[in-house]
C-alpha cells in the first residue's frame, strides 16, 4: 500500500471518477446535473493532499511516477481549473441536450490525465496521462451533437490531435532508440554526457517539441485553435485554453527544460524564434475578430507565445516566470469565460456586439471582464502585469532583448485589442437595457477570481516563492 | 507613513466608492473630496517637514516586498518630488471640485480618477524602479475609461486609443530599458537609493550608458512629450473632461520630465551627457513649432493643449542644459505649468459644459456675461504668456538663463517662443472674452457661490504666490538638483580620467546561468 501512497492524488480522483459513473447511471435522467456538484466536491481534498510535504520529493513505480513540488504546483492548478469549469458547466447545462452527467465524467477523466501528467517521469506514463486528456477533449469538443460547428470542432481536433499523437510517439521512438530508454533522469544523464546531440535525438526532440506545439497551440502548430476553440461549448473551450495549454507547459517544463537542459545551446535560438512569432501572430490576427471564443482562441496563442519566452530563457527565472503566468492566467482567462458563459446564457450570443452597454446591464460581469482583460494585456496592479514582468525580464538576463522587445510591443497591440472590448462594455450603449442576471455561484466564482488576480498582481512574493520551489527541482 | 498615505488615501477612497451604491453620488463625492483633501494636507505636511539642510531623501518608508528579485516598497521624497507632489495634490483637490460638473455614472467616474490619481502619487514617490513601473502604467490605465465615457463625442474614440497606446508604447520601451539597467548593475536590487549609491561610487561603462539612455529618453520622454511623439497629447487634453485635463496636462504629463531627470540624469549620468544636446535640439520643435501650431488653433482646449507641449519643450530644455539654475528652472515650471493649465482647462470646461463649443470664434464677449469667470481666465492667460509676479515668469527665466551658458541658440529662441505664447494668448482672450457679447450666451450662467469659486480661486493663489515669494519653493527644489548636478560632474570628470567601470564585474548571478544548470542557494537570499 504504501507503494502506492505518492498517487494519493490520481487514485482519490479514480474513486470520485467510479462515484460520478455509477451515479450517472442510477439516478434518474433529471438529477445528473448533480453529478457536476459530486465532481466539484471530490476535486477540494486535492488541495490539502498536494499541500503536505510540498516541498519534498519521491517516486513511484520505479522512475515512473514523480510527486515533486512542481507536480503538487500543477496538481493543485488543475483541480482548480476543473473546479471553476465544472461551475461554468452547470451554467451551460441548458444547452447540452443529453448526458449532462457523462460531460461532469469526461472533465474529470481529463483532469486525472493531467494529474498524472504532472507526475510523469517517464515518456510512457507522459503518453498514456496525454492520451487521457486529449481523448476526453475529442468528445468534450463534439458535445452539442447538432451544432453542425461543434461536430466540426471535434473533428479538426481529433484529426490534429491525432496528427500530434503520431509525432509525439515517433520522437520518443528516436529517444529510446538512441539512449536505451524512456525514463525521464535516464535520457537526461544521456544527454548530459553528450550535450551536442546526436542527429537520432535531435530529431527525437524537434518531434516532441512539433507534438507539444499542438498541445499549446504555438505557431505554426496553432492552426486548428481557432475553430475548435468557436466551436466547442464554452467551458469546453476554457478548459482547453487554461488546462490543456498548462499540461503542455508542464511538458515543455519536464522535458524541454528539465530533460534537455543540457542541450540548451541548441534549442534556445528556436524556441525563441517560435515565441517571438507565436507572440505576434496571436495579437495581430486577434485584432479584426469579431467572435468573442475566435478572439479569445488568438489572444490565447499570443499568450503560449509568451510563455515560451519563459521556456526559451533556459533559465530558474524563466521557469518560475512560466509558472508565476499560468497562475495568473487561469483566474484571468476563466474569469472571461465565466462573462461569456453569462453573457451567451442571456443574449444567445457570442458575438462581440452583444457585449455594448454591458456595464450598464450587468456591473459584475462587465467589472470582472474589465480586470481580466486588462490582466491578459499586462497592466498593473494585476496578475498578467507581473508574469508578462517576470517573463520579459528572464528574457533580457538571457540576452534576448530582440525577444522582449517583441513581448513588450505585442503589449501595446494586445492592449489595443482588449482595450476595444472594454470600450464596447463601457462607452457603447446597450442593444437592450435588461439587466442580466447573475447566479449567486457565478458571482462567487467572479469575486473569487478577481480576488485571485489583484492578489497575484499585488502580493507577489509567496507565489513568486511557490513558483522558484516548483521548478527548482528542473536544475538539480 | 505620511509619504505612503499618499497612495493609500485615494485608493481607501476608491475601495470605498466601490461599495457605495451607485444611487448615492452624493456621497461618492464626499468621498473622493476627503480622500484628495487628506492628500493635499499630506503633501503640504511633506514640503514643510522636507528637511532642506539635510537634503536627500526624506520621509521614506521601505518594506520588502519581493525578496528574490530586490524588490522593496520604498517610498520617500527628495527637494525635486516634494515640490511635484505638492503640484499633484493641489491639481487632484481643485479637479475633485471641478468634477461635480460630471453628472452621468459618478460613481465610476470618481472610481477611475481615484485610481489615476493615487497611480500619479506613487509614481513621484516611488523609490523603487519595480514600483516606478508599476505606478506609472497603472496611471496611465484609467485615462482609457475616464476620456473613453466622459470626454467629448467627436473625438474621444480616437484621442483615447491613441494616448493609451503611445503612452503604454513608451511604457514598454522604458520597462525594457530599466530591466537591462538592472541586469547590467548587476546588484540584484530595483532599489532605486542602493542602484544610485552604487553607481555613484562606480559607473557604469560609457558605452552602456549610451545605449541604455535612449530607452529611458524615448520611454518617457513620450508621456513629457518630446517631439516628435507628441501629437497624442493635444487631442488628449481636447477629449477629455476638464478635470480629467487638468491632470492629464497639468501632472501626468510631468511625470516624463520627472522620469527623466530621476532615472535618466539620476542613473546614466554619461548618457544624460551624449544624448541631452539633441533633447535640446528637439525641444526647440516643441517651443516653436507647438507655439506656432498652437496660434492656428481655434478650439480652446486645443489651442492650451499645444501650448503645453510647447511649454514643456522649456522642462527639457533646463533639463538638457545641465545645470543647477536650468534644473531649478525645469521643475519649478513642472510646477507653475501645472497649475497655470489646470486652471486654464477648469474655466474652459466651465464655459463649455455651458456653451457646448469650444471654437473661440464662437464665444465673443463672454467677459460681459461671465465677469468672475473671465477674469480669472485672462489670469491664467497672462501666467501662460509668463507676465512677472506669477511662478511661470520666474521658472522661464530660469530655464533661459541655465540655457544660456550650454545652449545659446536654444535660450534665443526660447525667448522668441515666450512671444509667441503671448501671442496666441492675448489673442485668444481677445477673441473669446472682449468685444460684443455674443446673443447666444445671454443665458450663461457665471461661478456665483463660494464653492464654483473655491477651486479658480485657490489655484490662483497658489500662483501669486509662488510668482511673488519663488524662494522657498526653489529653495527646496535646489537641495536635490544642485546635488544631482555634483554627482553628474563627479563622474564626468571620473569618466574623463579613464574608463575604469569597463573592467565586468564577476559577482554571482542571481538567476544561474544555463551552464551551471543549478541553483545558488545563496544567491537566493
Amino acid at each position: 500500500m504504501s507503494a502506492l501512497a505518492p498517487m494519493a492524488v490520481e487514485l482519490w480522483l479514480a474513486v470520485v471518477l467510479a462515484a460520478v459513473l455509477i451515479y450517472d447511471v442510477i439516478s434518474p435522467v433529471r438529477e445528473r446535473s448533480r453529478a457536476g456538484w459530486m465532481a466539484l466536491v471530490g476535486l477540494l481534498p486535492v488541495v490539502p493532499l498536494c499541500l503536505r510535504h510540498f516541498a519534498t520529493s519521491t517516486t513511484a513505480a520505479g522512475g515512473m511516477y514523480l510527486l515533486d513540488p512542481l507536480a503538487r504546483t500543477f496538481k493543485i492548478f488543475f483541480a482548480l481549473a476543473a473546479a471553476l469549469v465544472i461551475l461554468m458547466t452547470h451554467e451551460f447545462e441548458r444547452h447540452v441536450e443529453r448526458g449532462v452527467g457523462e460531460l461532469y465524467l469526461l472533465i474529470l477523466t481529463a483532469t486525472f490525465g493531467m494529474m498524472t501528467l504532472a507526475s510523469a517521469g517517464d515518456f510512457l506514463l507522459l503518453f498514456i496521462a496525454l492520451e487521457i486528456i486529449t481523448l476526453s477533449f475529442y468528445v468534450m469538443t463534439a458535445y452539442l451533437r447538432r451544432d453542425a460547428k461543434s461536430i466540426e470542432a471535434g473533428m479538426k481536433y481529433l484529426i490534429l490531435g491525432a496528427i500530434s499523437t503520431g509525432l509525439f510517439l515517433y520522437g520518443v521512438s528516436w529517444l529510446y532508440g538512441y539512449t536505451g530508454s524512456t525514463n525521464f533522469a535516464v535520457i537526461h544523464a544521456a544527454i548530459a554526457r553528450q550535450p551536442g546531440l546526436s542527429s537520432g535525438l535531435l530529431l527525437g526532440f524537434l518531434l516532441i517539441l512539433a507534438a507539444i506545439g499542438f498541445k499549446v497551440a504555438a505557431v505554426p502548430f496553432h492552426a486548428w485553435a481557432p475553430d475548435v476553440y468557436e466551436g466547442a461549448p464554452t467551458p469546453v473551450t476554457a478548459f482547453l485554453s487554461v488546462g490543456s495549454k498548462a499540461a503542455g507547459f508542464v511538458v515543455l517544463l519536464r522535458v524541454v527544460m528539465g530533460v534537455f537542459l543540457p542541450a540548451h545551446a541548441i534549442w534556445t535560438t528556436l524556441v525563441a524564434v517560435l515565441a517571438g512569432i507565436t507572440i505576434l501572430y496571436g495579437n495581430l490576427v486577434a485584432i479584426p475578430q469579431t467572435n468573442i471564443k475566435r478572439f479569445l482562441a488568438y489572444s490565447s496563442i499570443g499568450h503560449a507565445g509568451y510563455l515560451l519566452i519563459g521556456i526559451a530563457a533556459a533559465t530558474g527565472l524563466g521557469a518560475s516566470a512560466v509558472t508565476y503566468y499560468l497562475m495568473g492566467y487561469l483566474f484571468t482567462n476563466l474569469a472571461a469565460f465565466l462573462v461569456v458563459v453569462t453573457v451567451f446564457n442571456a443574449t444567445g450570443s457570442d458575438e462581440m456586439t452583444a457585449y455594448a452597454g454591458l456595464a450598464q446591464r450587468a456591473p459584475v460581469l462587465a467589472g470582472t471582464m474589465f480586470v481580466a482583460l486588462l490582466s491578459l494585456a499586462g497592466v498593473p496592479p494585476l496578475a498578467g502585469f507581473v508574469g508578462k514582468f517576470l517573463l520579459l525580464m528572464a528574457a533580457v538576463h538571457q540576452g534576448l532583448l530582440w525577444l522582449a522587445a517583441i513581448g513588450a510591443a505585442a503589449v501595446v497591440i494586445s492592449l489595443y485589442y482588449y482595450l476595444l472590448l472594454v470600450k464596447r462594455m463601457f462607452v457603447d450603449p446597450p442593444a437592450q437595457a435588461t439587466p442580466i442576471r447573475v447566479s449567486g455561484p457565478v458571482r462567487l466564482a467572479l469575486y473569487g477570481c478577481t480576488a485571485g488576480i489583484l492578489l497575484l498582481g499585488l502580493y507577489q512574493e509567496p507565489f513568486l516563492n511557490l513558483a522558484i520551489t516548483a521548478v527548482r527541482g528542473l536544475f538539480n | 507613513m505620511i509619504t505612503a498615505l499618499l497612495i493609500l488615501a485615494p485608493l481607501a477612497g476608491a475601495i470605498a466608492i466601490l461599495c457605495t451604491p451607485a444611487t448615492q453620488p452624493q456621497w461618492v463625492r464626499r468621498i473622493a473630496v476627503t480622500a484628495t483633501t487628506t492628500t493635499l494636507a499630506a503633501a503640504l505636511s511633506l514640503i514643510v517637514h522636507y528637511d532642506r539642510v539635510l537634503g536627500g531623501y526624506q520621509a521614506a518608508l521601505q518594506i520588502p516586498w519581493i525578496s528574490s528579485l530586490g524588490v522593496s516598497f520604498h517610498v520617500g521624497v527628495d527637494g525635486i518630488s516634494v515640490v511635484l507632489v505638492l503640484l499633484h495634490a493641489i491639481c487632484a483637490f481643485a479637479g475633485t471640485l471641478v468634477s461635480y460638473a460630471i453628472k452621468e455614472r459618478v460613481k465610476e467616474y470618481y472610481l477611475f480618477y481615484l485610481l489615476l490619481i493615487a497611480g500619479v502619487f506613487g509614481v513621484f514617490i516611488s523609490l523603487d524602479l519595480f514600483f516606478f513601473y508599476f505606478f506609472y502604467e497603472m496611471a496611465v490605465i484609467p485615462m482609457f475609461p475616464l476620456i473613453g465615457i466622459w470626454g467629448s463625442k467627436e473625438i474621444k474614440d480616437y484621442a483615447t486609443m491613441k494616448l493609451t497606446l503611445y503612452l503604454t508604447a513608451g511604457a514598454v520601451l522604458a520597462l525594457l530599458g530599466l530591466l537591462s539597467l538592472y541586469f547590467v548593475t548587476d546588484l540584484h536590487t530595483f532599489d532605486l537609493v542602493t542602484i544610485e549609491r552604487a553607481l555613484a561610487q562606480r559607473p557604469l561603462p560609457l558605452a552602456t550608458q549610451q545605449w541604455l539612455f535612449p530607452f529611458l529618453l524615448i520611454g518617457f520622454g513620450v508621456i513629457a512629450p518630446l517631439w516628435p511623439f507628441h501629437s497624442w497629447s493635444p487631442i488628449g487634453h481636447a477629449a477629455a473632461p476638464s478635470a480629467v485635463s487638468m491632470l492629464h496636462a497639468g501632472v501626468l504629463m510631468k511625470l516624463g520630465s520627472y522620469a527623466i531627470i530621476r532615472l535618466g540624469l539620476g542613473l546614466l549620468p554619461q548618457g544624460a551627457y551624449v544624448w541631452l544636446p539633441l533633447v535640446s535640439v528637439l525641444c526647440m520643435m516643441n517651443i516653436l513649432y507647438g507655439g506656432f501650431v498652437a496660434l492656428a488653433q481655434r478650439d480652446a482646449k486645443f489651442l492650451v493643449g499645444y501650448s503645453s507641449s510647447s511649454h514643456m519643450g522649456y522642462v527639457l530644455l533646463g533639463i538638457a542644459s545641465l545645470t543647477p539654475v536650468g534644473l531649478n528652472g525645469a521643475v519649478l515650471l513642472m510646477f507653475a505649468h501645472g497649475v497655470m493649465t489646470a486652471l486654464a482647462f477648469a474655466l474652459i470646461g466651465h464655459v463649455y459644459d455651458q456653451t457646448h463649443t469650444r471654437i473661440l470664434s464662437e464665444w465673443g464677449g463672454l467677459a460681459k456675461q461671465l465677469p468672475f469667470v473671465g477674469t480669472c481666465f485672462v489670469i491664467a492667460a497672462m501666467a501662460s504668456a509668463g507676465l512677472p509676479g506669477f511662478a511661470n515668469f520666474v521658472a522661464e527665466l530660469l530655464v533661459i538663463v541655465g540655457a544660456w551658458e550650454p545652449y545659446r541658440w536654444q535660450a534665443i529662441l526660447a525667448v522668441l517662443g515666450i512671444v509667441i505664447t503671448a501671442f496666441y494668448m492675448l489673442r485668444a482672450v481677445r477673441t473669446a472674452w472682449f468685444g460684443p457679447l455674443n446673443p447666444r450666451w445671454t443665458a450663461l450662467r457665471d461661478a456665483t457661490t463660494v464653492f464654483q469659486r473655491l477651486p479658480y480661486v485657490f489655484l490662483i493663489l497658489v500662483l501669486l504666490a509662488v510668482g511673488c515669494w519663488p524662494s522657498p519653493l526653489i529653495a527646496t527644489i535646489n537641495v536635490s538638483s544642485q546635488a544631482l548636478i555634483n554627482r553628474l560632474n563627479a563622474t564626468q570628470a571620473y569618466a574623463h580620467r579613464a574608463a575604469p567601470g569597463a573592467e565586468s564585474s564577476a559577482g554571482t548571478a542571481l538567476w544561474p546561468a544555463p551552464s551551471a544548470h543549478g541553483w545558488r542557494e545563496a544567491s537566493l537570499r
